[in-house]
C-alpha cells in the first residue's frame, strides 16, 4: 500500500498529473490576463491543452548535427527537475509531501533545472539562433538566480529555518511583505526572469532569434519543454506565496493568493518591453543584488534587536 | 468490438481536435511586393486576435503547422522556400496568399520568376486578392481547418 501511496503522490496528487494540469490553467489564466489588459478577447480556455496534444502528436524532428542522447533526454529531465522540486512545495494549500531540513535550497536549484536544460539543448544544436538563444539563456540564468536567492532566503533568515514548512509558519504569524518589501519585488521580477516572461524574454526574442534556444525543437521535445515551464510557473508562485503572502492554508487561500500574484505578473507583462540582455545583467547586478543584500542586513539587525 | 481499433479511433479524434484547436503559423515571403505582408501583419494585430481561435505566429519553421505563403516564387527564394517547407515537422500544411502566390499575379513570365507556389510546394488553400483582406486571410485558415475535420469533408464522388 506504502508504494501505492508513493506512487499515487509522485504521480498524480498532489505532484505529477495535478501539477501540470493546474500549470496549464495558470497558463491559459495568465495569457487571457495579458489579452484582455491588451483589449482583446483571448483564448479559450483549453488552448494550452490543445497546443500541448497538438504537439505531442506531430513528428518530432532530431537534426543531423546535435547530440541525439541529449536532444531526447534533456526536455525529460528538465520537467522531472521541476516536478520534483514541486513535491517540497504546499501545492494546492496541503502539506509539502516531503519535507526535510534544508528543502528550500533543493527545491530553488532544482527549479534552475529547466533554464539549465534550456540553455544546454540550445547548445547541443548547430542552429546559430540556438546557440544565442542559449548564451543569453544561460546569461540571464547567471544573473537572476543570485538575487532570487538571495531574496527567497530572506524569510528563511528571519525565520532562522532553512525547512520551507517551517518559514511558511514563521509568515504565517509575521506580514513578511511589510517586513521585507524589498525582497518580495525582487523574488517576484526573479520569478519573471525565471519564467522568460515579457520584461526578460531576451533569450527567446521571436522577433531577433527565432525561438531561442528552442528553435530546434519540434513536437514532443518542446512539448514537454513548456510542461516544464507551466509546472516552474505553479511552483514559484505557491513559493512566493507560501513566504511573502502569509503562506497558504487551504485551497481558497492557494487559489486567491496565487491569482493575485498572477495578476501582478500579466500586469508587469502588458506594460513592460523587452530588455535587451545587457539591461538585465545590470539591472540584476547593479540594483537587485545590492538591494537584497541591504534587506538581508535590516532583517538581521532587526532580528538581532528583537533576540 | 475490437478494442484496439475503438482506441485508435479515440486517439485520432483527440489528435484532430488538437490539431483543428491550435494551428501555429509561420509566415514566408517568397518575392512579395510586401502588400500580402503588411495584411497578414495586420491579421495578427489585436484588432483581430487570432489568439482566439488558437493561431500563432512562430518565428521557427520547427514550431509551426502551417506555412502562409506570399508572393510568386523567385529564383532567388525558391531554394530557401523548399528548405523553410522541409524544416516543418509531419502533419504541415500551406496557404497561398494574394494573386501572385496562386499564378504569379503581375510577375508572371519575369526572367528572375520560377511561378506560383504550387509548382514549388504542394498548397492546401488559396487565398485570392491584391492584396486580401484580413478576413479573407482568417477565412483561408479556417478553410483548411475545415478540409481536416474528416466528419465534414464532402462525400468523395467514385469514378467508374
Amino acid at each position: 500500500m506504502d508504494v501505492l501511496k508513493t506512487l499515487f503522490i509522485l504521480l498524480i496528487f498532489p505532484g505529477g498529473l495535478f501539477v501540470l494540469a493546474n500549470g496549464m490553467v495558470y497558463e491559459w489564466a495568465d495569457r487571457k490576463l495579458v489579452a484582455r489588459l491588451q483589449n482583446r478577447v483571448g483564448p479559450r480556455w483549453f488552448q494550452p491543452l490543445a497546443d500541448l496534444l497538438k504537439l505531442l502528436a506531430k513528428e518530432e524532428v532530431v537534426p543531423e548535427s546535435v547530440n541525439a542522447r541529449l536532444f531526447v533526454w534533456l526536455p525529460i529531465v528538465a520537467l522531472a527537475g521541476v516536478l520534483t522540486g514541486a513535491l517540497y512545495l504546499p501545492i494546492a494549500g496541503l502539506q509539502p509531501s516531503y519535507s526535510f531540513s534544508g528543502d528550500l535550497i533543493v527545491a530553488v536549484y532544482l527549479f534552475s533545472m529547466l533554464t539549465l536544460c534550456t540553455g544546454i539543448a540550445g547548445a547541443n544544436t548547430n542552429n546559430r539562433f540556438s546557440l544565442v538563444g542559449a548564451t543569453r539563456t544561460l546569461t540571464q540564468l547567471f544573473s537572476y538566480e543570485a538575487p532570487f536567492l538571495l531574496a527567497m532566503l530572506g524569510p528563511a533568515v528571519a525565520a532562522g529555518s532553512w525547512k520551507i514548512s517551517d518559514i511558511m509558519a514563521y509568515s504565517s504569524t509575521h506580514p513578511v511583505i511589510l517586513l521585507q518589501p524589498v525582497g518580495f519585488v525582487i523574488a517576484l521580477i526573479g520569478l519573471m526572469g525565471k519564467l522568460e516572461m515579457r520584461p526578460f524574454d531576451a533569450p527567446e526574442a521571436e522577433t531577433e532569434i527565432v525561438a531561442g534556444a528552442l528553435t530546434e525543437y519540434s513536437g514532443r521535445g518542446l512539448a514537454l519543454f513548456y510542461l516544464g515551464r507551466y509546472a516552474e510557473l505553479i511552483a514559484g508562485l505557491t513559493l512566493m506565496s507560501a513566504f511573502y503572502l502569509g503562506g497558504i492554508h487551504n485551497q481558497l487561500d492557494y487559489i486567491v493568493k496565487t491569482l493575485v500574484l498572477l495578476l501582478a505578473l500579466a500586469g508587469v507583462q502588458t506594460l513592460m518591453t523587452r530588455l535587451r540582455i545587457d539591461q538585465i545583467v545590470g539591472l540584476w547586478w547593479r540594483y537587485g543584488t545590492l538591494l537584497v543584500l541591504l534587506q538581508w542586513l535590516v532583517t538581521l539587525l532587526l532580528k538581532g534587536m528583537v533576540l | 468490438m475490437d478494442f484496439g481499433k475503438t482506441w485508435n479511433e479515440v486517439l485520432d479524434r483527440v489528435k484532430t481536435w488538437a490539431r483543428l484547436n491550435s494551428p501555429w503559423v509561420i509566415h514566408f515571403n517568397s518575392g512579395s511586393c510586401n502588400g500580402c505582408d503588411i495584411e497578414i501583419l495586420a491579421t495578427l494585430t489585436p484588432r483581430y486576435d487570432v489568439e482566439r481561435f488558437g493561431i500563432k505566429l512562430q518565428g521557427s519553421p520547427r514550431h509551426a503547422d502551417v506555412l502562409i505563403c506570399t508572393g510568386p516564387v523567385t529564383l532567388q527564394a525558391r531554394d530557401r522556400l523548399l528548405r523553410v517547407y522541409e524544416q516543418m515537422p509531419e502533419p504541415k500544411f500551406v496557404i497561398a496568399v494574394g494573386s501572385c502566390a496562386i499564378s504569379g499575379g503581375a510577375f508572371q513570365g519575369c526572367y528572375n520568376v520560377v511561378g506560383h507556389v504550387d509548382e514549388v510546394i504542394p498548397v492546401d488553400v488559396y487565398v485570392p486578392g491584391c492584396p486580401p483582406r484580413p478576413e479573407a486571410i482568417i477565412d483561408g485558415v479556417v478553410k483548411l481547418l475545415g478540409k481536416l475535420q474528416p466528419a465534414k469533408q464532402p462525400p468523395q464522388e467514385e469514378i467508374v
